[in-house]
């Protein structure tokens, strides 16, 4: 008989279902997973940004398991105010007793257990009220009458405003307490994983040894980042583009210090914090104390000048030449001899072990400290080749406007 | 023959000389000398390499005109976005990357050379195909194929920097001396910074870039649409629910109060002052836009009405009636009498939305309902106007939304 009988054949399709789930998964790093694993482990509200269908609820339960946290996901769009508000129910005497505001079933299991992920989904196509009512739930951690325990993390995901068929913004307040991440699919991961393989990533651990030492890092950062930058503590977003983003306040701050404090402690890559750090306090103040950061790895000019004949100067050369030209500010700010023949020490030095033209503007400046006592070091000599190299640009910068004089 | 690093060094620091703004991104290019590669060239991780003959070949001020060239490719991101632009268009094929390097090369070329930088001669430019200067890689690509115009030009090679197809000589992610996504990102927007802390020294090219490095623009329509939806949704206005009645379903849960539904379309009220700066058809698209958007939140065609200030009721008049949108007469010459009007209809308006290009005095006090501005940009008005008197005209309001049309 080619066919089954009617009562095998959903076992039969069965069978077939089990043999297209039989997936197998590949170690491969992540960034936005491991973002979005900081910020969860830090406990901040997380809003995820992106086109519907990409693989934003199973990135929660992948993260879910690694957290070890039961997956409460509730569709916001939905659902209608009193599912988070709390349902208004009149009992004997409502004048005494007041009108209670009765919880979910899903809170009340969330708040039974301690702990879980609570995923608000859909957030950008739920009517105003529910979002009103949600946000509370956000900021306060309460659902009616219940408040939600510590133990519970809270993740909501939102479609752009671009994709939304109903385009709703957060507004500035609201938007300034998540941590935005923008969640994009790889292109290679979704063809692999159709083919059998999906990707497990390997998500950042917190090294107890490193807690202390982590927080000192990112107090000093951000500190010394805002001490040089006093205008970007706070800078309300003004033109339209940049609405319902990140941007930079006192609590994103805060945020921003306890993410890179987190990030320290699992040693994640500066990818990974680049991305949270943009997401709370916006790309230009994000980027900005991104290069903060590189600063504070270069090494410092007073160290190199003590000691010149142990420098190690960076490989790359933009950051070579802040280092250089940190060096020369520091003479100039306090000149004396030992320190200037320090500092001709060091230029050579970069000379040899690097491009010569970062070489050139640092030593002119160097040149021009000279005071009248001081006799020209012997290692200037060696430093001949960036002299040449300078007349050479020289000569090809007079070729180049003559050319253009007489061409035009 | 080797390298001559002093020729190249020398080159890179007359670039820096005459573009100070991009010494970041030139110093963080790291220097691969290779025989393979034609001239010179990048790839997407900031290593530009380097042919030995090739710098023997050029004179010093031709090859600082190549590293600034290069370094452009690399801050305008041309290989990631020539990568997304294959990934929409479904473009494959090393032909495809050939056409992406010499639509990169024309956006950079219009603007690198002149001021200090010698022009190499054979330089890409977009005349050369008879396309227009000053336009976007993605641009010049949906203008031209490959075909005899550009046999001339299959020996372009920027690397994988350029167009985003890796090359066999390069070293490839694993190498050393590779910038990172996040290190690239920090260079760009030092140049952005170096650039618009001193606007004066950049060309306009660089300037425009520098703005929208990490503001990519969005279109107005989505920004137009999203103000005008948060503004009638949050004034009571439009779907919400409602304790004011009761829920059918209370019913059924006795002691329990449910709320219900309800339902209040907002009212648009549109009014329209421009000069003849703005053209009919932008004036037009505007119009439908808000119209359009109005009806959808709405859900009627009579909730939005139109106010035209004299000088546009010419345009407006016939387009609202092919639309069937009502017209409250005329507004008057100035635009506060008009927002005055909007503001007195009954019932009355949730939302006023104004169109104009700006020339005109604003309402001096907060009117009650929202206001959205469709502020149609005139970068040349703008500057003739104070150029010729010292009238300058006056920024819209704080407390209305501005959204800024451009074509």
């Amino acid at each position: 008989m080619p066919f089954a009988a009617p009562s095998l054949r959903l076992d039969v399709a069965a069978d077939l279902l089990t043999l297209l789930r039989d997936t197998t998964t590949e170690p491969r790093s992540d960034l936005q997973l491991e973002a979005l694993t900081l910020a969860v482990a830090a406990d901040l509200p997380v809003l995820l940004w992106g086109e519907p269908g990409i693989g934003k609820t199973a990135a929660l339960q992948q993260l879910a398991t690694a957290l070890d946290l039961p997956l409460t996901t509730v569709i916001a769009s939905v659902h209608e105010p009193s599912d988070f508000s709390g349902l208004p129910v009149v009992g004997d005497d409502p004048a005494v007793q007041g009108v209670p505001m009765a919880p979910p079933d899903w809170a009340v299991r969330l708040v039974r257990a301690g702990r879980g992920l609570l995923f608000l989904d859909e957030l950008s196509t739920a009517p105003p009220a529910v979002q009103a009512a949600l946000l509370r739930l956000v900021l306060e951690r309460r659902v009616g009458a219940l408040k939600l325990p510590p133990g519970v993390r809270i993740v909501a995901a939102a479609n752009p405003r671009s994709s939304a068929a109903d385009g709703w913004e957060l507004s500035p307040p609201l938007a300034n307490r998540f941590v935005h991440l923008q969640w994009i699919h790889d292109h290679d991961v979704v063809v692999r994983g159709l083919g059998g393989t999906w990707p497990r990533a390997a998500l950042p651990e917190l090294d107890p040894g490193l807690l202390p030492e982590a927080v000192a890092f990112a107090r000093r950062a951000v500190c010394g980042f805002l001490t040089v930058r006093p205008a970007l503590v706070h800078q309300l977003p003004t033109n339209e583009p940049r609405r319902g983003g990140p941007w930079p306040s006192p609590r994103s701050w805060e945020m921003a210090l306890s993410l890179t404090a987190f990030a320290t402690a699992a040693g994640t890559s500066r990818e990974v914090l680049s991305m949270l750090v943009r997401g709370t306090v916006g790309d230009g103040p994000g980027l900005e104390l991104l290069a903060y950061l590189d600063r504070m790895d270069l090494p410092d000019p007073e160290a190199l000048l003590a000691d010149p004949a142990a420098a190690e100067l960076p490989e790359r050369g933009d950051l070579r030449q802040i280092v250089l030209d940190g060096v020369v500010e520091a003479v100039r700010k306090r000149p004396d001899r030992h320190r200037w023949d320090a500092a001709w020490a060091l230029l050579v030095r970069a000379l040899e072990t690097g491009a010569p033209d970062l070489v050139v503007v640092p030593a002119s400046t160097l040149a021009a400290l000279r005071e009248e006592d001081w006799d020209v070091p012997a290692a200037i000599d060696r430093l001949a080749g960036a002299v040449a190299l300078s007349r050479r640009a020289d000569r090809a910068g007079a070729r180049a406007v003559a050319a253009a004089g007489s061409g035009r | 023959m080797s390298l001559d690093q002093e020729k190249l060094y020398a080159a890179r620091l007359q670039a820096v000389r005459v573009r100070p703004y991009l010494a970041t991104a030139l110093f963080a290019l790291h220097v691969v000398e290779s025989r393979r590669v034609p001239t010179m060239a990048v790839d997407r991780h900031w290593r530009c390499y380097v042919s030995p003959a090739f710098v023997a070949a050029s004179p010093v001020e031709e090859l600082a005109g190549v590293w600034v060239h290069e370094v452009a490719h690399l801050l305008r991101d041309h290989h990631g976005r020539g990568d997304r632009f294959a990934a929409k268009h479904d473009l494959r094929g090393p032909g495809e990357r050939l056409r992406m390097n010499i639509a990169a090369d024309f956006e950079i070329n219009d603007d690198v050379y002149g001021d200090g930088l010698a022009r190499p001669a054979g330089v890409v430019e977009p005349g050369m195909l008879h396309l227009p200067e000053g336009e976007l890689m993605e641009d010049y690509l949906r203008q031209f194929q490959l075909g005899p115009y550009t046999q001339g030009l299959v020996w372009v090679d920027c690397g994988s920097g350029a167009d985003g197809l890796d090359r066999e000589w390069e070293l490839g992610g694993e190498g050393a001396h590779g910038l990172s996504p996040q290190e690239q990102d920090a260079v760009r927007f030092r140049v952005a910074q170096a650039i618009t802390g001193r606007p004066g020294d950049a060309s306009k090219g660089w300037r425009r870039w520098a703005e929208q490095a990490f503001h990519p623009p969005q279109p107005w329509r989505a920004l137009l649409g999203a103000a005008i939806r948060s503004a009638t949704s949050g004034s009571g206005a439009g779907e919400d629910y409602s304790y004011g009645r009761p829920a059918r379903r209370s019913a059924s849960l006795p002691g329990v109060i449910l709320p219900s539904l309800r339902r209040r379309p907002p009212r648009v009220a549109v009014v329209i002052d421009t000069s003849g700066s703005v053209s009919d058809a932008e004036l037009g698209s505007a119009l439908l836009e808000v119209a359009s958007i109005g009806r959808a939140v709405g859900g009627r065609r009579d909730l939005v009405t139109v106010l035209p200030c004299d000088a546009t009721a010419r345009v407006v008049h016939p387009l609202c009636r092919a639309e069937g949108i009502p017209l409250l007469g005329g507004g008057g010459t100035d635009m506060r009498t008009g927002y005055a009007q909007a503001l007195r209809t009954t019932p009355r308006p949730d939302v006023v939305v104004i169109l104009t290009d700006g020339q005109t005095p604003w309402p001096s006090v907060q009117p009650a309902c929202r206001t959205v501005v469709g502020l149609f940009a005139r970068e040349g008005a703008g500057r003739s106007w104070s150029e010729d008197s010292e009238y300058v005209p006056d920024r819209p309001p704080e407390w209305a939304r501005v959204v800024t049309i451009d074509s």
